[in-house]
């Protein structure tokens, strides 16, 4: 009798679920890419309007320069701003963690930005620090008297992306630092003990325990800033409000305009199969780098 | 896990490790410096005038405080109503998410059926994919259906996306949590004739009240801050939450040019996410760094 009622509860917890989870994740994923192969003038378009259109959507966005470029920013911003943001939050996570006071408030602190709409975050770096007449870079070089730092325009076309990144890697260091904390957290303090005794110094100590160790979480780590650089769109949106231009734009900006069209980016037409495209190649971007990933950083037999 | 407490008595050697450590002492002090900076700078706009801005003196309150910032930027420029919405969204979606996710993970969890390993590896693998793999079909088929002329069914879309983003996440950050009840207590309800479900809602869940609130924390603050779904599916201006009015705000700056209403409305917006976390931080960082596998 147990089992019976058992089987009823499962039932209702699982069923009604589990089709929701189907109805907005599995079925649309299956769907986008099928779209990707058609073109789709009108989003709300009925199937018997769609035109099948092969692999020709991804051939046209590869052909496009804007779209092109797209994709450079990305990878710049998964390069570069992963290498900052892995590395400054990895200095972080290892300075909280030898013995420093106030450690609790000081990963607080840092962590700060990831609760705040990131909208409201980007208007006070775009508003405030990179503010060209009253900002706080401008005041702050100045009164250095490093006046080439003072002089420059961090939101003209030459220094807008590397404004952009510096303030999103600032955001996202918090996060990532948390994660190498409970990795730290997790290495038994006697490695470090017995490294003490044998004479190796702090930055042999990192070397040699800490990072190898750590390997485990810097593949978590990887995978996770992937997903969020594909999902790169507010901060790009917000420094370049108007429309897309050629510094900031991400794949998703043109995804969004793909959708949406945009009225006076270098005529972008409308087409929602090419953004299902756009979908699935970030998609496969993701896929990507996880299997890169996963084969590059092996585990080697350290357990800990 | 234990510590080792060095004892107190060889100060001097723990005066040499805190030098050492000064480096670090000074990056921190440095980074959090630089958010007081900008948080206290950002406070101080919002209270003074555009002119005051502009001539780069906010600090001096020249022309006194300016507290009707605040009620310009909450009655005349809307944040009211953006406010409100957002509440609403994401109040209403955590507690779906909760009502939803925490019977599925249970399920999910503790018992075996067919398809219930298929299930959690699906709800692992779609917290990776973006989210406009999902969304391009979702709005053809929400706008077919005409559900974004009206208002009520517009808001009941937005909640309905919010919910239906969050439950992989939601689903498998509970599971952990249900990982470490023994089934002691369901049996015992078992043998009293108490039906599974009852027992469930009424013995498990409460025993799951970390997870729950936790997760309900990080729900509400993605869904208070949400910008991507709502820019997609919002269709009238009453409709929108904080991030999206906050920024139509900023592209309408160039013509009312109320500088200062803008800093006070993004200390409004700012607001609400940054007092749960003066009071929840704990949980939040403990909820980060606790559930994570390398």
């Amino acid at each position: 009798m147990f089992m019976k009622r058992n089987r009823s509860m499962i039932l209702a917890f699982v069923v009604p679920s589990t089709l929701l989870f189907l109805a907005t994740f599995i079925y649309p994923i299956i769907r986008t890419i099928i779209m990707s192969f058609f073109s789709i003038q009108e989003i709300t378009d009925s199937m018997g309007k769609w035109h099948f259109n092969g692999i020709k959507n991804y051939i046209d966005l590869l052909g496009n320069g804007l779209y092109r470029q797209s994709w450079v920013n990305l990878f710049k911003i998964f390069f570069i701003g992963g290498i900052i943001t892995l590395g400054i939050s990895l200095i972080m996570a290892v300075v909280l963690k030898s013995g420093i006071h106030g450690k609790g408030f000081f990963q607080a602190a840092i962590y700060l930005p990831n609760v705040i709409s990131a909208v409201a975050m980007a208007t006070m770096w775009i508003q405030y620090v990179f503010n060209s007449s009253y900002g706080l870079f401008t005041n702050l070089f100045r009164a250095l008297h490093l006046d080439f730092l003072a002089n420059i325009q961090w939101l003209d076309a030459g220094h807008k992306f590397w404004a952009l990144l510096l303030s999103y890697c600032f955001g996202m260091i918090g996060h990532f630092m948390l994660i190498w904390v409970s990795g730290i957290e997790r290495i038994s303090p006697d490695y470090y003990e017995a490294a003490s005794i044998d004479g190796a110094s702090k930055v042999e100590q990192f070397l040699f325990i800490t990072f190898p160790l750590l390997k485990g979480i810097l593949r978590t780590n990887i995978i996770m800033w992937s997903i969020s650089v594909s999902g790169f769109f507010i901060w790009s949106k917000l420094f370049s409000p108007i429309s897309a231009d050629t510094t900031t734009v991400v794949p998703m900006i043109y995804m969004y305009d793909k959708l949406f069209g945009a009225e006076n980016v270098d005529k972008i037409s409308r087409d929602a199969g090419s953004a299902a495209a756009i979908g699935v190649m970030l998609c496969l971007f993701i896929v990507i780098i996880f299997t890169l990933v996963n084969r590059c950083i092996k585990d080697d037999d350290l357990e800990f | 896990m234990e510590k080792v407490k060095t004892p107190k008595t060889i100060s001097r050697y723990s005066m040499n490790q805190q030098l050492k450590l000064l480096p670090g002492y000074v990056l921190l002090v440095t980074w959090v410096g630089f958010t007081t900076v900008v948080l206290t700078w950002v406070i101080a706009a919002s209270l003074s005038t555009t002119g005051a801005i502009f001539k780069g003196n906010v600090f001096a309150f020249a022309e006194g405080i300016h507290p009707e910032n605040y009620t310009r930027a909450w009655v005349s420029s809307n944040v009211s109503v953006f406010f409100v919405n957002s509440l609403l969204y994401a109040v209403v979606s955590c507690v779906l998410l909760i009502l939803i996710c925490a019977p599925y993970s249970y399920a999910l969890q503790r018992f075996h059926f067919p398809g219930g390993k298929l299930i959690k590896t699906l709800l692992a693998a779609t917290t990776g994919v973006p989210v406009i793999m999902v969304i391009i079909p979702l709005y053809m088929i929400i706008a077919r259906m005409g559900l974004l002329r009206y208002e009520m069914s517009n808001r009941i879309v937005l909640i309905v996306l919010f919910v239906a983003t969050k439950i992989p996440y939601t689903t498998i950050f509970l599971m952990a949590y249900f990982e470490n009840i023994s089934r002691s207590y369901e049996e015992a309800a078992a043998i009293d004739g108490c039906h599974p479900i009852k027992a469930f809602w009424k013995i498990v869940f409460p025993m799951v009240e970390g997870g729950v609130v936790t997760v309900t924390i990080f729900n509400f603050i993605n869904i208070w801050n949400e910008y991507f779904l709502s820019l997609l599916f919002v269709n009238s201006d009453s409709l929108r939450p904080v991030a999206l009015g906050l920024f139509s705000m900023i592209n309408g700056m160039q013509y009312s040019g109320d500088w200062s209403g803008l800093f006070a409305s993004v200390i409004i917006v700012f607001l609400p996410t940054f007092i749960l976390y003066v009071f929840l931080s704990k949980k939040i960082v403990g909820g980060l760094t606790g559930g994570v596998k390398g």
